[in-house]
């Protein structure tokens, strides 16, 4: 009886995205994603948004949004190659980067839980803030560049298992501990979770501490795929991750909907996506803005859907609350947004 | 009598910082001319946040707004100008609530996706032949009248008048506050949802599309904004509002708003006459004022912070 | 329109959702001048029903005729049209609105000159029926926001009868409601009586809808399966309807004695948390069930919450002898094994979208956590099969999710997640509330049990018959104090409680 296996569209909706994404990119670019070539760059370039998307979704699992991920990328390489050149040891770039990036969240975080502002409005008010930094910071030491030393990071065979490590400690982290588990359980229910007496502020602070974490850990990778440190880094990345995690099929209110697969598959979806759109000839940047968007539209469409029928269906309904519940939910996280700003 | 007695105060610390420059008339008309298009934007977002609603693509309807306000105004005049200005705000603002309602996506994330579009079309008609020179073109200087003072402070008056009546003495603005305020009941009295959404963004739609009109004619012509920095453009009436939402305790939002436009709009005067770098360090102090804002109109509350 | 005549009759109604039919073939009809009780388990369709009545929903198939006129009401607004009114089991004002706005929300219309709501008069209006009634006014100008549960039901009781209703709907609202407030109510529905109205009222406490209805209809399973008159049946013949089959009218102690051991459990001194409870003291022993009881904004709901490191306490302290600690958070109260069952069981309990798992397991995470912080899946799925089983909870597997459950499958999880570990301190804030009387009985043999292990449990209730049948020790509380405390040898019994009540 317990074998019972429960198939919701809401899990299946990113598979399915990904799979008319893939497809759709496959066919309209006459097979040039397909290249060895591509695919490697495919990869290269999901690797970052895919260790940014763990990191945020521990955020996004609570029912919160961190979108200062971008400049906290943008900061944290800026600091960590800096302070590298500044003490003339250049490995020093990497716990550098690291530190600045878990400070950014940990501020972040205490901002959250401690002083109650809204996380939206917080990380965005981040993202002007830390981007007046960064900028402020880049025009007094200029672009920035690696030396060649360092190359050998870039290499698949050093790259690419150092990945794969990471992403199974997050995977490990959210799914097997209880850092997860709570984070879930937040989203679902903060109240139900306090009066536990689970430690909210706690998880909320190392949930926010552990996206700043991957900022620093994708401003590694940013800098040693890129060579260096520019302004213009990071910029549209926080959204770019927030898309991942939510094309994924991961609820913007969070609980049990946030899988961390969902978020690989959303990473590699919303690559396809940039890289396809570009492979396909439309290199003008407003065209892969405007159909980013529509798609976003789309596939949030999708996966509220989905989450309403697979509601409807399998419910015994309490009385005369029934058709209340979801929509009562709704009114909640239009409730919550509203008063985020 | 508290809150005027510290507002004065604040004035005339920033007219001593200032070495006695801030209390001019000519700075002050500079100063107001500046907060009203960001007032009308506030008060639309009043709305948007009355019942419950954030809309990021405000920005990029701001824009297009301006574009069809110059292009217009320069074919057709003040009606034209005017026009084209409401019509373009009143339009995108309602096809984003009709996207709002119907859709069931939170707001903040379906108007990020809108601001792209919106942006993207902006890019669309700059690249456009025949457009970028309609748009390149500045705004006739005889059409600008509204952009400059007196006549704008003029045009805020009415607007604190007529949007005041609207929030606070119709049951149209009563209503939108009910469905803010608890969506369900309202429901249950008879108060139709979609039918206040719609004039929510309708009102809503106005208030933007007369910002577009007022910004086009301050500034006699719009850049295009990418890559999301459109959403740059909401948060200074972002931080008005939250400013307002704390006075709120002693004065009604709707008066609230051109008062708190202007203290934040000196502030950003006096950083610049003190000669911090725009770009740069004056974001990072407008970020600073949004989180010390959020804060304190935290204060004491209990519930729960997503 | 004379007395006797039916003003409403339900003929052959039936409403599905989804896979569930909620009311069946349901035959009913009230008469003017009635006042009519709706009774029946959870689930059983009596919310349903009155919300088809009320023009929240509409019906799938059947007829409703009102005063011989065929009604089918698309909105409440309709259902107010024809002078139906509606008081929702739900709190329904809108606190970003000042109470008097909120008697006339959606209504504002009448009050409207040139496009503009006059609001001296929408006040100078609720002012009046406030007053007509007999209601407690609240401060109308302010905003409902941070207004007790009690105010928000008086205004939206002001609400409904500002419709002057010829027949008026209450769902459930007595519960939420003191004593002297209870009694105003009481008597407002005589007077309705007495001018010709019909009152609809819905109500789990079966010796109250006796009191104070005519006829009583019961249900079961969506469908009408008795009637009863009010002045000729028992408490005991109503619940044998609703259930189907008889109750052991006996399910609370039957001892007569407190029966506790020495050791002390729980020290609480001078517990005081501002502007809710003040100068509270007392000490909880091994197997004793203390029970609180009082108005509902008397504070007892706040000593469990403070109890638990729920509130910043403003002064004194919690110890929990058992652990040899001071409690001054919720973490640390979790930690030394106590337990908290808050009021609200979807709001505050559970998390009405995860699975069965993932809420049985909730608490136990600590327990279940092994080296590394690793949670085995197979640990956790061990755990919630154990007490699936062994509360006999129906589900269809562990990951079903909550909101497919039953509301008594609910409270069994609420509540058995907690017994699943070691426990030393339970704390039950109104355990029973909105379940039916079979689940009631399971819930009382569960705490009957656990007192034989030893657990010190509090029972904070605002039934009085729960407390007294229930309890060893009670403390009586007013205005945030402790005013009496009666041993279950003493005089235990509801005139002495209500007298240190009120």
């Amino acid at each position: 009886m317990r074998k019972r296996v429960f198939i919701r569209w809401q899990d299946i909706v990113p598979f399915i995205a990904f799979a008319a994404i893939f497809i759709f990119f496959s066919v309209t670019s006459g097979g040039k994603m397909l290249s060895a070539f591509n695919l490697k760059m495919l990869l290269d370039q999901s690797m970052v948004v895919v260790l940014m998307g763990c990191g945020m979704l521990f955020v996004v699992a609570q029912g919160s949004i961190d979108l200062s991920v971008g400049v906290n990328l943008a900061l944290s390489g800026v600091f960590g190659v800096w302070f590298g050149f500044a003490t003339g040891v250049i490995w020093l770039m990497i716990p550098a980067a690291l530190v600045c990036g878990l400070a950014v969240g940990l501020l972040n975080g205490f901002l959250v839980s401690k002083l109650k502002v809204p996380s939206f409005m917080l990380t965005i008010a981040m993202l002007i803030g830390v981007r007046g930094i960064v900028n402020y910071i880049q025009q007094y030491i200029g672009t920035q560049m690696l030396p060649t030393s360092l190359a050998f990071l870039n290499q698949p065979p050093v790259k690419i298992p150092l990945f794969i490590v990471i992403v199974v400690i997050m995977v490990y982290l959210f799914e097997f501990t209880k850092i997860g588990r709570y984070s879930r359980a937040i989203g679902e229910n903060e109240t139900a979770a306090e009066y536990v007496g689970i430690p909210v502020s706690k998880i909320k602070i190392i949930a926010f501490a552990l996206s700043g974490l991957m900022a620093g850990v994708g401003a590694f990778f940013a800098v040693i795929g890129v060579g260096g440190t520019s302004q213009t880094m990071g910029v549209f990345m926080e959204m770019k991750v927030a898309m991942a995690v939510f094309l994924g099929g991961v609820l913007v209110t969070g609980g049990a909907s946030a899988k961390i697969y969902k978020v690989l598959l959303g990473s590699f979806s919303i690559t396809i996506i940039v890289n396809g759109l570009a492979l396909i000839g439309h290199p003008e940047s407003q065209i892969s803005e405007s159909v980013e968007g529509i798609l976003l539209l789309l596939i949030l469409l999708a996966t509220i859907f989905a989450t309403r029928r697979d509601r409807q269906s399998g419910r015994m309904l309490p009385e005369g609350k029934n058709s209340g519940s979801l929509e009562f939910a709704e009114q909640k996280n239009r409730k919550a947004d509203g008063k985020s700003v | 009598m508290l809150v005027v007695a510290v507002i004065v105060c604040i004035f005339l610390a920033f007219h001593l910082i200032s070495g006695g420059t801030f209390l001019q008339m000519d700075n002050l008309a500079i100063v107001i001319s500046h907060t009203v298009y960001p007032t009308f934007m506030a008060w639309g977002l009043c709305f948007l946040f009355a019942c419950g609603y954030t809309d990021m693509s405000i920005g990029g309807v701001v824009v297009l707004g301006s574009f069809a306000t110059g292009v217009l105004g320069n074919m057709y005049g003040y009606p034209g100008a005017v026009l084209g200005g409401l019509a373009v705000g009143l339009i995108l603002v309602f096809i984003n609530f009709l996207i709002f309602a119907f859709s069931g996506i939170p707001s903040w994330i379906a108007g990020i996706s809108l601001a792209m579009i919106y942006e993207a079309i902006a890019v669309a008609v700059k690249l456009n032949p025949t457009l970028k020179p309609l748009i390149e073109t500045d705004m006739n200087q005889n059409i600008r009248l509204f952009g400059s003072f007196p006549w704008s402070l003029i045009l805020l008056f009415i607007g604190l008048f007529i949007v005041y009546l609207i929030y606070n003495r119709t049951t149209i603005g009563l209503n939108i506050r009910a469905i803010g305020g608890n969506q369900q009941v309202s429901k249950a009295l008879g108060i139709s949802l979609i039918r206040t959404l719609l004039f929510v963004g309708l009102i809503t739609g106005i208030l933007i599309g007369v910002a577009a009109f007022i910004q086009e004619s301050y500034a006699g012509q719009t850049t295009v904004k990418t890559g999301l920095t459109s959403m740059y453009m909401i948060f200074q009436p972002l931080a008005i509002v939250l400013l307002a939402q704390i006075l709120q305790r002693w004065i009604n939002i709707i008066i609230a708003v051109p008062i708190c436009a202007f203290i934040i709009y000196s502030v950003f005067t006096l950083l610049t006459t003190m000669g911090v770098p725009s770009g740069t360090l004056q974001e990072a102090s407008l970020c600073v004022f949004l989180i010390v804002f959020g804060i304190i109109g935290r204060f004491g509350y209990k519930g729960v912070v997503k | 329109m004379t007395d006797g005549a039916n003003i409403l009759e339900v003929k052959g109604l039936n409403k599905y959702f989804g896979p569930t039919h909620a009311n069946v073939d349901i035959d009913f009809t009230i008469k003017r001048g009635e006042i009519k009780g709706l009774i029946g388990e959870n689930g059983s369709g009596k919310s349903t029903l009155i919300s088809q009545i009320a023009g929240i929903y509409r019906y799938d198939s059947g007829s409703m005729t009102l005063n011989g006129e065929p009604y089918a009401p698309h909105s409440p607004k309709d259902a107010n049209r024809e002078k139906i009114a509606m008081v929702m089991q739900e709190l329904g004002v809108v606190g970003t609105l000042p109470a008097g706005v909120n008697v006339f929300l959606g209504r504002t219309q009448q009050f409207t000159k040139a496009g503009f709501v006059n609001l001296k008069e929408v006040y100078a209006a609720a002012e009046k029926i406030f007053t007509q009634w007999d209601l407690p006014m609240p401060p109308l100008h302010q905003l409902a926001e941070g207004m007790m549960v009690e105010t928000r039901k008086m205004i939206e009781l002001a609400r409904a009868l500002s419709i002057d209703p010829d027949l008026l709907l209450l769902d459930e609202i007595t519960q939420s409601l003191s004593m002297n407030n209870r009694d105003r109510l009481y008597g407002l529905i005589g007077k309705l009586k007495g001018m010709g109205r019909s009152v609809l009222v819905i109500t789990h406490d079966v010796d109250e809808l006796i009191e104070i209805t005519d006829t009583i209809t019961v249900l079961r399973d969506g469908a009408v399966v008795g009637e009863a008159d009010s002045r000729r049946t028992t408490a005991d013949e109503i619940k044998r309807m609703m259930v189907g089959r008889s109750m052991s009218g006996e399910y609370y102690r039957e001892d007569q004695a407190p029966d506790y051991r020495e050791k002390v459990m729980l020290t609480v001194r001078d517990m005081a948390v501002p502007g809710e409870i003040e100068d509270v003291s007392f000490e909880l022993h091994e197997g004793e069930i203390l029970g609180f009881c009082g108005l509902s904004d008397s504070g007892i709901h706040s000593v469990g919450k403070a109890v638990y490191g729920l509130s910043r306490l403003s002064s004194g302290s919690v110890r929990m002898e058992y652990a040899d600690k001071d409690v001054k958070t919720a973490e640390q109260a979790l930690a030394t094994g106590a337990a908290y069952v808050p009021k609200d069981r979807d709001s505050e309990a559970l998390m009405i979208h995860a699975s069965v798992l993932d809420n049985i397991c909730l608490p136990s995470v600590e327990e279940l956590e092994g080296k590394v912080m690793y949670l085995a899946p197979g640990k956790l799925r061990a755990l919630t099969n154990e007490m699936v089983e062994k509360f006999s909870v129906r589900t269809t597997g562990v990951h079903q999710t909550m909101d497919a459950l039953s509301g008594g499958n609910k409270q069994k999880i609420n509540l058995g997640r907690w017994l699943a570990k070691d426990l030393k301190l339970l704390i039950l804030d109104c355990p029973t509330r909105g379940v039916d009387v079979g689940v009631k009985a399971y819930i009382y043999s569960l705490m009957k049990e656990a007192k034989k292990n030893g657990i010190a449990t509090l029972l904070i209730s605002d039934e009085l018959t729960e407390v007294l049948g229930m309890a060893d020790r009670l403390m009586v509380m007013k205005d945030g104090r402790i005013t009496k405390v009666i041993r279950r040898d003493e005089n235990f019994t509801e005139q002495s409680v209500i007298g240190a009540m009120i």
